[in-house]
């Protein structure tokens, strides 16, 4: 195996666990502390000591009882047979209400679960970012760890409340479940006509993956310039070392411009943080504001037109064709089947586009 | 060094285990649309080869058509034939022999699936005793109208009794009520799997909206609607052996003036097997013996799978499953004899004098 060149030691000494910098209420600590061999392989070999506090303490309970109780429920809808548990499970969904239930509270079977999982996964998770601010402030740090985490909860509110909550249905939150979610996704995409077309959509992405670019770009050079002590980025900041000097120049070299010690942090912040913001901004217009992007990129000359290339007319089906005589209810017989119709949600009975939505669809408004 | 062979190693192995359910390359790649848009069949030519010649290796032996195919059979001639009357009566033979191979050869019972034997060993051709027999009849009409009302989906050669049932009495391929897809489709642990609804009725198949704007939309299919819809057209997928570009333009599904032909050949299609199933098959479910019942107590219902199986033309447009030399099949058939006695009184009154061949003496 290659040498590892680095200031840090390999050795890991042990002695009394640190107990940090003095701050206050200490008793909030759970005061154990230990070593780990294996965590100093990746990282510091202390653990703990682990601050809960109240905050920290609802939120595991809120988050635990929602993991729990989705768990219950999907093991119930496969009958409480453990071994279709664990082999469906990757397939196993605790599902939103449908959209005739709105913005109601329906029963617990149909839908009560996911609204009660939520509520109680949010909390966890707004209790958690409390627990994020208060402790950076006691520590007397800046607040970005949790404003970061903020992103990324705006955009987990976008999904699973703001945007049912303009569309007027718990129905369009994505349900809890590994592949149910990712259906929803393809779902969403199909539904709002190609959300690749969706220009916020494409800048979540560039920025999604401008951050493992960054990433990727950032790690290396720290490590590139390990041995010169390059990972003290903080020192390197105010006292610029040889590894600074090297590793700009580096970039200098082969790029013309540097980021400095300090501004590459603002770019990584960024960059991560704004993935989430524009996909969040992406997700609450789409079905509100716009219908299909696919459309709407045709409108704004996103969309290229393409030659024809199945000759003209492609052999039609005529518009009046596509209500066949054989299109109407489900015949007799056809068990327990109810279509789910969506509702009007945010379009207000009464406004202009209540108004031709209705027409369109050939109902009174 | 130790260290790193045993990555290596792991390595090695890992790799070969996450590759191991994958398709040997190369497969064909064909492109079908405008270049620089996805619009391809991918195809494995190995997997491809394989499946064609096991279809060729099932092809039944039967006896080849005539050269004429004769006028209709003289009035009389049989007893409680209606939808076969247009046929000469060695047409006739040769249709029902070929259907013992194409329907029951699994049961080597031959003519007698269908046939009631009567106490003296004699074979009742005109008793309507069995549901076999009964169940037989609709099909065999059902078959004459695929051909001859749904040329935009069947084409010129149309299909047979062999194209779904591969000779077995239930077509392997059929779904009931309450099936459930596995592993299931999303939410259908909790909910029914609604999209097999489409193959009765096409209500709400179509979820993108024509309009830009959200103000504007002519569309309020929900995002489960959209679940459903994709659940049929992976359905459809999987039951002809094709991707979606097959018969989609990927930006934009639901756009007809960008979609290959084959959509077009798709959606009647849909029509057709919609047709089958309300006006053919779910009104045979009174005829059903309870073993061949869903677990809702329904009768098997036709997809695309059942005659398709995998294949983008059934039995990938081997003869055997067409139906240009049957006339029996590509026509709309009469009854023999019509405007005579019930077949019911038929059945009280001349079961002495049916014969191995299906003729009687004289008139009744």
């Amino acid at each position: 195996m290659a040498e590892y060149q680095n200031l840090f030691s390999q050795v890991q000494v042990r002695h009394a666990p640190d107990p940090g910098v003095g701050v206050p209420d200490p008793e909030n600590r759970i005061p154990d502390s230990g070593f780990s061999y294996w965590l100093g392989k990746i990282g510091d070999a202390q653990l703990g000591p682990v601050y809960l506090g109240w905050l920290g303490v609802l939120s595991l309970i809120t988050g635990g009882l929602s993991i729990v109780l989705m768990g219950l429920v999907m093991w119930a809808s496969v009958g409480w047979d453990p071994i279709q548990f664990v082999r469906l499970l990757p397939w196993l969904a605790v599902e939103p209400p449908a959209p005739e239930y709105g913005l109601s509270i329906p029963p617990l079977a149909e839908g009560g679960w996911w609204l009660l999982c939520g509520f109680l996964l949010t909390t966890a998770i707004i209790l958690w970012w409390f627990r994020m601010y208060t402790r950076a402030r006691a520590l007397g740090m800046g607040t970005h760890v949790a404003w970061s985490f903020a992103a990324a909860i705006w955009l987990y509110l976008v999904l699973g409340f703001i945007r049912p909550l303009l569309m007027g249905e718990w129905a369009q939150a994505v349900p809890f479940g590994i592949f149910p979610h990712l259906d929803w996704t393809a779902a969403f995409s199909i539904r709002y006509g190609n959300l690749f077309y969706n220009p916020f959509h494409m800048l979540s992405i560039a920025f999604l993956y401008g951050s493992a670019l960054l990433f990727a770009m950032h790690a290396a050079t720290i490590l590139a310039v390990g041995k010169m002590g390059g990972e003290r980025e903080i020192d390197q900041i105010t006292d610029r070392g040889t590894a600074a000097e090297r590793s700009q120049l580096f970039w200098r070299w082969t790029m013309g411009f540097n980021a400095t010690m300090e501004s590459i942090h603002r770019w990584a912040w960024w960059f991560a943080a704004l993935t989430v913001i524009t996909g969040g901004i992406g997700i609450v217009l789409t079905g509100t504001a716009v219908d299909n992007w696919y459309l709407w990129g045709q409108k704004h000359g996103l969309v290229p037109d393409y030659p024809e290339v199945w000759g003209d007319p492609v052999p039609a089906v005529e518009p009046g064709e596509l209500d066949g005589p054989l299109q109407g209810p489900p015949p007799e017989g056809m068990p327990g089947v109810s279509y789910m119709e969506a509702g009007n949600g945010f379009i207000l009975p009464g406004t202009a586009a209540h108004v031709s939505f209705a027409q369109n669809l050939e109902v009174t408004p | 060094m130790k260290t790193l062979r045993r990555t290596a190693t792991a390595l090695a192995g890992g790799l070969l285990i996450a590759v191991s359910g994958c398709e040997l390359p190369p497969v064909d790649t064909v492109q079908s649309g405008f270049r620089g848009v996805g619009m391809e069949h991918v195809q494995n030519p190995r997997t491809l080869e394989d499946s064609v010649r096991a279809v060729a290796q099932r092809v039944p032996q039967l006896a080849s058509p005539p050269e004429e195919f004769g006028d209709p059979a003289p009035d009389g001639t049989w007893e409680n034939v209606q939808v076969l009357g247009h046929l000469s009566e060695s047409e006739f033979n040769r249709f029902k022999l070929a259907m013992t191979t194409w329907v029951a050869a699994e049961t080597g019972e031959g003519c007698n699936y269908c046939h009631v034997i009567e106490d003296d060993g004699q074979v009742n051709f005109a008793s309507d005793d069995k549901y076999q027999k009964r169940v037989s009849r609709d099909m065999i009409s059902m078959t004459q109208t695929l051909n001859t009302e749904y040329a935009a989906h069947v084409g010129e050669a149309g299909v047979n009794c062999w194209t779904c049932h591969q000779g077995q009495v239930q077509p392997v391929n059929r779904w009931y009520f309450g099936d459930r897809p596995d592993p299931p489709a999303a939410g259908s642990m909790i909910e029914r799997p609604q999209w097999e609804r489409h193959y009765l009725d096409r209500n709400d198949v179509r979820i993108q909206s024509s309009e830009a704007l959200s103000g504007d939309t002519d569309n309020r299919a929900s995002l489960q609607q959209t679940e459903y819809t994709y659940w049929l057209m992976i359905q459809m997928s999987e039951s002809l052996g094709v991707n979606c570009t097959y018969c989609h333009t990927s930006a934009r599904w639901g756009d007809w003036d960008e979609s290959p032909p084959q959509r077009v050949t798709a959606f009647r299609g849909l029509d057709m097997v919609r047709h089958m199933n309300m006006e053919y098959i779910v009104p045979l479910q009174d005829e059903w013996p309870s073993d061949r019942l869903g677990p809702e107590g329904d009768g098997a219902k036709v997809n695309c799978a059942t005659c398709h199986a995998g294949a983008y033309i059934p039995q990938y447009g081997s003869t055997a499953s067409h139906a240009v030399d049957w006339p029996a099949l590509n026509q709309i058939g009469v009854a023999h004899g019509a405007g005579e006695t019930t077949s019911a009184a038929m059945e009280d009154s001349d079961e002495d004098e049916e014969s191995d061949s299906g003729e009687v003496s004289e008139n009744p």
